[in-house]
């Protein structure tokens, strides 16, 4: 055994390289061939993230949003760069407080709409202090078997 | 054109953006420790919060008008600052802004827009920078860095007519622009310079402006005060920077918790900021040449009451060899504060200094070093991957101790939201 092995570490988690040693995965034979091939794989960011700076995650509590999908625990994906329009999730700043809410439109008159029979629509006038904190456009949820 | 894009009241905008409550409200953040004031709403500051004074000075008038307090939450500031600076990459090309600090930009701009253009560009970007991070911004806008940077006071000054954009961009309004902006608050020119321009009867920097440049050689530091002058009038001398210059200096120091008088926990507290200065020297791939370590011990109050600075004590080394290895640094800096300690002292702070830092490639090692490098740089590589994955330090040095009861205080630490999966913010 050679110097080098002697004193490697134990230590043999995934963390010991990065993606950038796998790529070509040194490989010899059958390997070799898939070499040819080889891509980056799947990135979840890319297909959930279009616009990296102006994306927050948020962790969603209560049930105001389960008829639309949206479950306590589940984490919500916020662009803070795409402009509301009606029919849209979103994060709402009202009297202060943030919360997640579908906002409609009609003519002259817009709701902030929660997706549970407990909760009564509310309608935006000029006496609500709101504003648009960004629009929701992905959550994620957690299957437990 | 330059521009010079600034946040307002940057850390208290950070804390605002998920507590919207506050909008309205006064809001300060605290300094490392919880030891003074470092950022201030523009609420704060009208109630007459001071800046950089010690909290408890300021206890009762916070407490009064029920100001909002934080203890600073760099992991979120620093995320914000990020998303700000990346925004104006995404708008106006990566090559064209020069980030300066953590809440200001310099940006390059196009020579041939007239007064109309540069205007409406400036506040799309100003409004696009708060539509997508949150953080509203001031920008100011002339022919070169130290005219924008008069820009940029004056529009922050007088939000309510400025909407925080000022173009700069004639003789006249530069005129009009340095006639009411005194010397003190040119960029560049220190408190020194300033109490020494005002002896000379230059009081406003319009009137500096009017110097020639011999005199700032012979009166405002050589040629930097020539540059300064150059630029005061209209000659663009200070270009964007090509790239992010590496640091000839890395610091790390902190105010501890509560005084210390045990030489152990001063040991573990410069091992532990040792190894978070080591830490950076690697990120940017340097190696250290000398290292210095100092401690501060604590002074009784003056008789008057006032605030007392201790003394600073401190020890520099130069090393054999230049390196960016934890415990090769860790030893002589262990070292040195054993040798600065004196028993029955109390000590409130310590701090690590790395310098002469050299890029790690360019190290000169010894024949017999050899072996030793390759094995300690796999060592290092490894540690460091497995903390950033892991994040909070999961492989520390022993030296740097295990209960840390020398460690910040931060009484009002807002959570992590944006780099933390276990403190996203909770929404109904």
């Amino acid at each position: 055994m050679d110097e080098e092995t002697l004193h490697e570490s134990a230590y043999r988690g995934t963390k010991a390289f990065t993606q950038l040693d796998v790529k070509t995965a040194n490989a010899t034979g059958f390997g070799a061939a898939a070499d040819d091939y080889m891509e980056r794989g799947i990135d979840l960011n890319e297909q959930l993230i279009r616009n990296k700076p102006a994306t927050f995650f948020f962790r969603m509590a209560g049930d105001a949003m389960e008829g639309a999908g949206i479950y306590a625990g589940d984490v919500l994906l916020v662009d803070r760069s795409i402009k509301v329009a009606s029919g849209k999730i979103i994060v709402a700043i009202l009297n202060g407080e943030l919360m997640v809410r579908r906002y409609k439109q009609q003519f002259n008159k817009a709701w902030l709409c929660a997706e549970h029979k407990r909760y009564k629509d509310v309608e935006l006038t000029e006496f609500c202090d709101f504003q648009t904190w960004g629009v929701v456009t992905y959550s994620i949820h957690q299957h437990k078997h | 054109m330059k521009a010079i894009v600034d946040c307002n009241s940057f850390y208290c905008s950070c804390e605002r953006l998920f507590k919207p409550k506050l909008a309205q409200q006064p809001v300060v953040v605290l300094s490392n420790n919880d030891g003074c004031i470092i950022a201030r709403s523009d609420e704060a500051k009208a109630l007459g919060v001071g800046m950089a004074v010690p909290y408890f000075q300021n206890k009762h008038l916070i407490e009064q008008h029920n100001v909002a307090v934080f203890s600073s939450n760099y992991n979120l500031y620093g995320d914000l600052s990020w998303r700000v600076m990346e925004t104006l990459r995404q708008a106006v090309g990566t090559d064209k802004v020069e980030v300066y600090s953590v809440d200001e930009a310099f940006i390059d701009l196009d020579d041939n827009m007239d007064t109309a253009t540069l205007h409406a560009f400036t506040m799309n970007l100003r409004q696009q920078v708060e539509q997508w991070t949150g953080i509203k911004v001031s920008i100011g806008v002339a022919p070169t860095k130290v005219l924008s940077k008069v820009a940029n006071r004056l529009a922050k000054k007088n939000k309510a007519i400025t909407n925080c954009v000022l173009v700069l961009n004639t003789e006249r309004r530069i005129q009009q622009a340095l006639e009411k902006t005194a010397v003190e608050d040119v960029w560049g020119v220190g408190h020194r310079y300033a109490q020494k321009l005002q002896r000379m009867d230059i009081t406003t920097a319009w009137q500096l402006r009017q110097q020639n440049l011999l005199f700032a050689r012979n009166h405002l530091g050589g040629v930097v005060g020539e540059r300064l002058l150059r630029e005061l009038q209209g000659q663009p001398v200070l270009g964007m920077k090509e790239e992010l210059t590496v640091k000839k200096m890395i610091a790390t120091t902190r105010m501890f918790g509560q005084t210390v008088t045990d030489l152990q926990s001063i040991k573990e507290a410069v091992a532990t900021y040792t190894s978070r200065a080591a830490e950076k020297l690697r990120r940017q791939h340097g190696a250290a040449g000398s290292i210095s370590v100092f401690v501060i011990p604590k002074e009784p109050p003056a008789p008057d009451g006032r605030f007392r600075h201790g003394p600073t004590i401190s020890s520099y080394m130069a090393l054999p060899v230049a390196t960016s290895v934890t415990h090769e640094l860790i030893k002589p800096a262990v070292q040195m504060v054993e040798a600065l300690y004196e028993p029955g002292r109390a000590y409130k702070k310590a701090g690590v200094l790395l310098s002469d830092i050299v890029p790690d490639t360019a190290v000169q090692r010894s024949l017999f070093d050899h072996a030793m490098d390759d094995r300690s740089r796999k060592l290092m590589d490894m540690m460091d991957n497995i903390n950033f994955s892991q994040r909070n330090d999961v492989l520390k040095y022993a030296a740097g101790g295990t209960t840390r009861n020398w460690k910040m205080q931060q009484n009002f630490h807002s959570p992590r939201y944006t780099t933390r999966w276990n403190e996203l913010f909770e929404i109904g």
